[in-house]
C-alpha cells in the first residue's frame, strides 16, 4: 500500500509540475482547447494512446481474457481496428474543418443554430455517459489500491482533473496523457518480457497451459458474449464508435495540419495496438500463473488481474519485487483514469462554453480573453458535477453507461459526422433526425436490455449498436429528405469540400 | 476578378481529382478491413466451434485470425500513410495553392 502510494505521489507531482508549466503557456482560446495546434505527430500519437486506453482497456481486457479466454482478445482487438475508420475517413477532414469541437465541424457545414444544438447534445451525452463510469471506476480502484474511502477517492480524482484542465487546458491534458502512455507502455513491456522469459520465449506455451488447465472451451469464443449479435454489436460499436467520441476526436485539432493528424494516427495504432495485443498474452499468463480462482477472489469482474499478475511476476505476495511491481501497475492504473477524465472534462467544456455559450447563445460575440475564462470556469463546474455523479454512482450498475457511451457515439455522432463530411444533400433536418433517432434508440435499447434489467430484459442484446447504428443512419437520411432540398446548403458544399480536403477556405 | 474565378475553378477541379483518387484507394481498403474484422465477429458469433480448429499447437483458428487482424490493421495504416503522402498530398497542395491564388487576386 505505502509503496503504491509512494509511486503514485511521484506521478502526481510530475503531472502537477506539467500543469504549472502548461498554465504559463495557456492564454488564448486556441491554447486552451487545442494546445495552439502545435503538437508533433509523435506527441499526438502518444497522447492519443493515453486518451484512448481507459482503465477498461488497461485493466479490463487483461481480466476478460484471463476469465473468459478468446472473448477478451476480441475486446482488445476492436479498439485498434477502430483507428482504420478514423485514419481513412475522419482524422484529416476533422483537422481541416474543425477548430476545437465536433460542433465546429457541423456548424461550418450546416451554418444553422439547430444543427449546432444537435451536435452539442451528442457531445454532452456521450461525454457524461463515458465520464460517470470512469469516476465510479476510479473510486473503486483507488479504494482497492490505497485503502482510502470511495468518496474521497472520487473527490481526489475529480480535483486533480479540475486542476489539470482549468489551469493547464489542452497542453496539460496532452502531457498528462503522454506521461501516462509512456508509463503504461513501459509497464506492458516489462510484464511482457517477464512472461516470455517464463515460457522460454514461446508464447504458444501460454495457450497450451491454458487449454490444459481450463479445457479447450476456454479458448473458444462465446464464454462472455453469449449472444452472437452481441459479438457483432461489439465490433460495430468499436469500428464506428471511436470516430464519434468527441474527447478523442479533439486530439486532431492539436496538430498543425492533416498530414500530421494522419501520422499521429499511425503512431497510436502501433503504440496502443501493441499494448492491446499484449493484454491477450497477459490475460492468458494470469490464468496460467495466478489462476482464475485467485483472480475472482480479488475482484469478481477480474479487474485486478493485471496488478496481481505483476505481483506474481515480481516475486509474489510479500516479496519486495512483487510489491514494487504491484505498486507500479496500480499507480499507472490511477494515472490512466486521470488522463481519460481530464480529456472528457476538457471536451465537455468545449461543448458547453465554446459551442453552446459562445456560438449559440452569444452568436460568437465573445472576446477571446473572456472566452478562456469561461472555458476554465466551465471545466471547474463540469468537474464538480462529475464528482457528485461519481459519488452518487457508488453501487449503481454503471456498466450500462459504458455501453451507452460507445453506442451513442456510433449510432448518433458518427452518422451525423460522416454524412456532414461526404453527402452533398445532407442538411439540418438530417443532423437532427440522425442525432435524435441514434440517441433515443441507443438509450432505450440499452435501458431495456440485460445490462440494466438482468434476467427481466425486454430485449436480448447487452449492446444494441447492431440495431441502433442502422437506425441512426436511417434517421439522418429520412430527416434530410423530410427537410426538403436546401439549395443554398448544397451549393455551399463545394466550398466545404475544398476545406475538407485541403484545409484552406476560399475567401 | 477573371483570374480569381479561374483559380477557384481550377481548385474545384483539383479537389474533384483528389476525391476520385482517394475513392480509388480508400474504398477497397475500407472493404478489406471491414470484411476482415466484422467477418471475424460474425464467425465468432455464429461458428464458434470452427474457431477452435487447432492451427499451431493449442493456438486455434480464432486466435490466428485475431493476430491476422492486428497485422492487417498495421499493414493498412502503413500503406495508407504511403499512398496519402505520394498521391493525395501533392494534389491537396495544388488545390490549396489555387485557392489562395483565388483569394489573393480579388
Amino acid at each position: 500500500m505505502t509503496l503504491t502510494l509512494g509511486i503514485f505521489l511521484v506521478i502526481l507531482l510530475i503531472t502537477l509540475a506539467i500543469t504549472y508549466w502548461a498554465a504559463k503557456r495557456t492564454s488564448t482560446t486556441a491554447d486552451f482547447y487545442a494546445a495552439d495546434s502545435r503538437l508533433t505527430a509523435a506527441q499526438n500519437g502518444f497522447a492519443l494512446a493515453g486518451d484512448w486506453c481507459s482503465a477498461a482497456a488497461f485493466l479490463g481486457f487483461t481480466g476478460l481474457t484471463a476469465l473468459y479466454g478468446m472473448d477478451g482478445a476480441f475486446y482488445a482487438l476492436g479498439p485498434l481496428v477502430a483507428f482504420c475508420t478514423v485514419l481513412f475517413l475522419i482524422a484529416e477532414p476533422l483537422r481541416n474543418t474543425g477548430k476545437y469541437t465536433l460542433g465546429d465541424v457541423i456548424r461550418s457545414r450546416m451554418q444553422t443554430r439547430t444543427s449546432l444544438l444537435a451536435a452539442i447534445a451528442g457531445t454532452v451525452v456521450v461525454n457524461f455517459a463515458y465520464l460517470m463510469p470512469q469516476m465510479a471506476g476510479a473510486g473503486v480502484l483507488v479504494r482497492l489500491l490505497t485503502g482510502i474511502s470511495y468518496d474521497w477517492a472520487v473527490i481526489f480524482v475529480g480535483v486533480s482533473m479540475i486542476v489539470y484542465v482549468a489551469f493547464g487546458g489542452m497542453l496539460a491534458t496532452t502531457w498528462v496523457q503522454i506521461v501516462k502512455a509512456v508509463l503504461m507502455l513501459s509497464a506492458g513491456a516489462i510484464i511482457l518480457v517477464m512472461i516470455l522469459s517464463l515460457v522460454h520465449f514461446n508464447p504458444a506455451t501460454l495457450f497450451a497451459d491454458a487449454e490444459q488447465k481450463y479445457s479447450a472451451k476456454y479458448l473458444l469464443p462465446g464464454n462472455y458474449l453469449k449472444n452472437p449479435f452481441d459479438q457483432i454489436s461489439l465490433g460495430l460499436g468499436y469500428t464506428f464508435g471511436l470516430a464519434g467520441l468527441p474527447h478523442v476526436m479533439t486530439r486532431f485539432y492539436t496538430v498543425p495540419d492533416a498530414r500530421t493528424a494522419r501520422r499521429s494516427v499511425v503512431w497510436v495504432m502501433f503504440l496502443a495496438g501493441a499494448f492491446f495485443a499484449g493484454t491477450t498474452l497477459f490475460g492468458l499468463a494470469a490464468a496460467d500463473f495466478v489462476g482464475q480462482d485467485a483472480l475472482r477472489a480479488a475482484d469478481k469482474g477480474g479487474n485486478l488481474t493485471l496488478p496481481l499478475l505483476a505481483q506474481y511476476l515480481g516475486g509474489g505476495k510479500g516479496s519486495f519485487g512483487g510489491d514494487l511491481m504491484l505498486g507500479f501497475v496500480a499507480a499507472v492504473a490511477v494515472a490512466t483514469i486521470l488522463a481519460v477524465v481530464s480529456a472528457l472534462t476538457l471536451s465537455t467544456s468545449g461543448a458547453i462554453a465554446h459551442d453552446f455559450y459562445v456560438n449559440w447563445v452569444k452568436r460568437g460575440q465573445v472576446e477571446g480573453r473572456q472566452e478562456v475564462w469561461l472555458a476554465r470556469i466551465t471545466a471547474v463546474v463540469i468537474g464538480v458535477l462529475a464528482i457528485a455523479l461519481g459519488i452518487l454512482a457508488q453501487g449503481v450498475n454503471v456498466a450500462v453507461l459504458v455501453i451507452l457511451a460507445i453506442c451513442v457515439a456510433a449510432s448518433a455522432n458518427f452518422p451525423v459526422l460522416i454524412l456532414s463530411l461526404f453527402w452533398r444533400r445532407f442538411n439540418t433536418g438530417g443532423v437532427v433526425g440522425g442525432m435524435t433517432v441514434g440517441l433515443v434508440s441507443s438509450v432505450v435499447l440499452a435501458m431495456i436490455g440485460p445490462a440494466m434489467r438482468g434476467a427481466d430484459a425486454l430485449w436480448p442484446l447487452v449492446n444494441p449498436t447492431v440495431v441502433s447504428l442502422p437506425l441512426g443512419f436511417l434517421g439522418a437520411i429520412v430527416g434530410t429528405l423530410l427537410w426538403g432540398r436546401d439549395a443554398e446548403n448544397e451549393q455551399r458544399f463545394d466550398a466545404f469540400l475544398l476545406q475538407v480536403h485541403t484545409g484552406v477556405t476560399p475567401k | 476578378m477573371a483570374r480569381n474565378e479561374t483559380s477557384l475553378e481550377a481548385a474545384h477541379a483539383s479537389v474533384k481529382q483528389l476525391i476520385a483518387e482517394k475513392l480509388k484507394y480508400l474504398v477497397p481498403m475500407t472493404i478489406i478491413f471491414m470484411v476482415g474484422y466484422i467477418g471475424l465477429t460474425v464467425l465468432a458469433g455464429f461458428a464458434p466451434n470452427a474457431m477452435g480448429a487447432k492451427v499451431i499447437g493449442s493456438v486455434n483458428l480464432g486466435f490466428v485470425l485475431i493476430a491476422f487482424n492486428y497485422l492487417l490493421s498495421w499493414g493498412l495504416a502503413i500503406v495508407y500513410g504511403r499512398i496519402a503522402g505520394s498521391k493525395f498530398d501533392p494534389l491537396a497542395a495544388r488545390a490549396a495553392m489555387e485557392i489562395s491564388e483565388a483569394g489573393k487576386s480579388r
